[in-house]
């Protein structure tokens, strides 16, 4: 009786001495979604957790994810520039210089492939490439995880938003999708202007933007529309001013670059690039998939008089054979005026997507 | 006495052999196989592929690059097989409806080639995100509030010059809707086909019969284009009558 009471009191003992495992469980976060837009469909292997988000900010301005800690994911999607790059080209650390141009982060989270080809079908898949990109970050994801792990407070932000201590490279892109996932701009003048149109209430601060939309604008955005006018809604429309669909928009009538057609391996598709948002387009230039034109002006002008005919042109550009819609001056002028509405500048300053100090 | 005693037995073993008797209800054998609508497009007699060449009526070259259309309030009677269907041949290929349900139910379908003016104006951010009808999913198939959704969106390249070089610079584009022209469909004893795990219902889509029905006929040379405009009110009516005369059961 005696040992089998002390045999008792030795694992009470044993068992009280046991540390308690520590768990976090990662605070949900609630995206802001504008009232005209629709819902965002988030990954159910990554719900959005303000743990999350935080970390993934954090990375997205973390240089020690490039192979000699000079480049961040920031470096090519610069806030200043609607989150794109000013240059035709972005530079990788090795000074090598891609053949695209670096595409704008703003609602990507309603995006259903990624890159210009539309090679990653996933924003989580689409954040790994890069890092290991020759041309672009030129690292290593087992080194950055190695580096990531033994940094005391990265291991806490991870441990928090995942609550694991067992990370690895799907945890960074997955807290990265979740901060470009609250990359969100819908509070333009074309926002209200959208709403408008379509009966939708203004609040008070929308209904004095309203107020000040000028008749060229709403001129631009009905010739921007019409059919026998610029019609650019064909592939920019809706909230998201673009539809999900690769399109070869006329640049060129050989390809050297084949775009959608290298990924498929479908010739039907070559020459083809995933169609942009136009959001923030005032600061998302240079324009086009290989960053051609510096300036709307250009833009506005290939569409009017530029179109080159090819196998696999859009039927959508349906004044192709003239080579273009053929707009006036003014004409092209009004429609520059109304792509100046989706200029989101509280978007473009959003503390929340800025660098964290 | 005894013949009251008699009878009383007998009253009670009637009663509890009748008791005994577990409650019968109606069967219902319902059962929940997967009920499968597919399209095929076809040219005249042969599956038909986008960015493949056919001849049309005319001798010209021409090669589909989109197929979509709406199917909606699919029903026989009372039960209803689909609220809403979206075709998108390049995307999903010949699935246009998938669901569990008893095929029983379904002797005949009909539905609007389109989308009843009911639901074509509403918002399309607030139907459920799930639907075909919701702005994501309809994609490139929502105009705005007013005229609504399109119901039909076929697009093709033609080579209208015959001299034997292939070049395709002659658009088609016909993206039809507005309320006036939507389409009722009528399919009466269909012939499911029982696969084993299931019953598929298949349609076929001649595009060749869409072209030149042997009572109407679209010469794509001249006739390319429709926005469902003002002014396009007799292609956008013939697009929609082809169309509905070109999709029939295999």
């Amino acid at each position: 009786m005696k040992y089998l009471l002390l045999l008792f009191i030795i694992i009470t003992v044993a068992l009280s001495c046991k540390k308690d495992k520590v768990e976090h469980v990662p605070t949900p976060y609630e995206l802001k979604i504008p009232s005209h837009f629709p819902v965002m469909q988030i990954p159910e292997d990554n719900p959005m957790t303000v743990e999350g988000v935080a970390l993934g900010r954090k990375l997205f301005y973390e240089k020690k994810l490039s192979g000699d800690n000079s480049m961040s994911c920031a470096g090519c999607h610069a806030p200043s520039s609607a989150f794109s790059d000013p240059n035709q080209f972005s530079e990788g650390i090795d000074g090598v210089t891609g053949t695209r141009n670096s595409m704008v982060l703003v609602n990507v989270g309603w995006n259903n492939f990624f890159f210009w080809d539309g090679r990653a079908k996933t924003l989580e898949e689409q954040i790994l490439i890069p890092v290991e990109d020759p041309i672009e970050m030129h690292d290593d994801w087992t080194d950055v995880m190695s580096t990531l792990r033994s940094d005391v407070t990265y291991k806490n932000l991870f441990f928090e938003a995942f609550n694991t201590t067992d990370i690895d490279s799907t945890h960074a892109a997955k807290a990265i999708a979740q901060f470009i996932r609250t990359m969100i701009s819908g509070s333009s003048k074309y926002d209200v202007m959208y709403k408008a149109e379509n009966n939708l209430p203004l609040s008070a601060s929308e209904q004095i933007i309203y107020a000040t939309v000028t008749p060229e604008e709403t001129a631009g955005y009905d010739l921007f529309k019409s059919l026998n006018g610029a019609d650019c809604f064909h592939c920019h429309n809706g909230p998201l001013m673009q539809v999900q669909k690769f399109s070869n928009n006329g640049l060129d009538a050989t390809f050297s670059d084949n775009g959608r057609g290298d990924v498929t391996g479908n010739p039907s598709d070559f020459g083809k690039f995933k169609v942009p948002t136009l959001r923030n387009i005032e600061y998302s230039g240079p324009y086009m998939h290989d960053g051609r034109f510096s300036t709307l002006e250009e833009v506005i002008e290939h569409y009017s008089s530029g179109i080159q005919m090819s196998s696999t042109i859009d039927p959508l550009i349906e004044f192709a054979s003239q080579g273009g819609v053929q707009l006036d001056a003014y004409e092209k002028d009004l429609i520059k005026q109304f792509l100046l509405t989706l200029t989101d500048e509280t978007f473009i300053n959003n503390p929340d997507f800025q660098e964290p100090q | 006495m005894r013949a009251l005693k008699k009878l009383t037995v007998l009253c009670l073993g009637v009663l509890s052999l009748t008791s005994c008797k577990s409650d019968d209800p109606e069967i219902v054998m319902q059962s929940s196989d997967p009920l499968k609508v597919t399209v095929q497009p076809v040219f005249g007699g042969e599956d038909l592929l986008l960015d493949s060449t056919y001849q049309t009526p005319e001798g010209y070259d021409i090669q589909f690059t989109d197929i979509k259309f709406y199917l909606q309030d699919v029903r026989s009677g009372l039960n209803l097989l689909k609220d809403v269907a979206l075709f998108d041949y390049r995307l999903r290929g010949t699935s246009m409806i998938e669901r569990t349900g008893d095929v029983v139910n379904y002797p005949n379908l009909q539905m609007n080639l389109g989308v009843g003016a009911s639901v074509n104006h509403n918002d399309p951010v607030g139907f459920d995100p799930n639907s075909w009808l919701y702005i994501s999913n309809a994609n490139d198939m929502h105009w705005d509030w007013n005229p609504g959704y399109i119901f039909v969106k076929i697009e093709a390249k033609v080579d209208t010059i015959q001299d034997g070089i292939a070049l395709f610079d002659h658009n088609v584009v016909f993206h039809i809707g507005k309320d006036e022209n939507l389409k009722t469909l009528s399919f009466t004893d269909i012939n499911w086909i029982n696969i084993g795990s299931g019953y598929y219902f298949p349609l076929k889509l001649d595009m060749l019969h869409f072209l030149n029905n042997g009572t109407s006929s679209i010469d794509v040379k001249t006739e390319y284009t429709s926005h469902t405009m003002a002014g396009q009110e007799v292609i956008s009516a013939k697009v929609m009558d082809n169309f509905k005369e070109a999709l029939t059961p295999f």
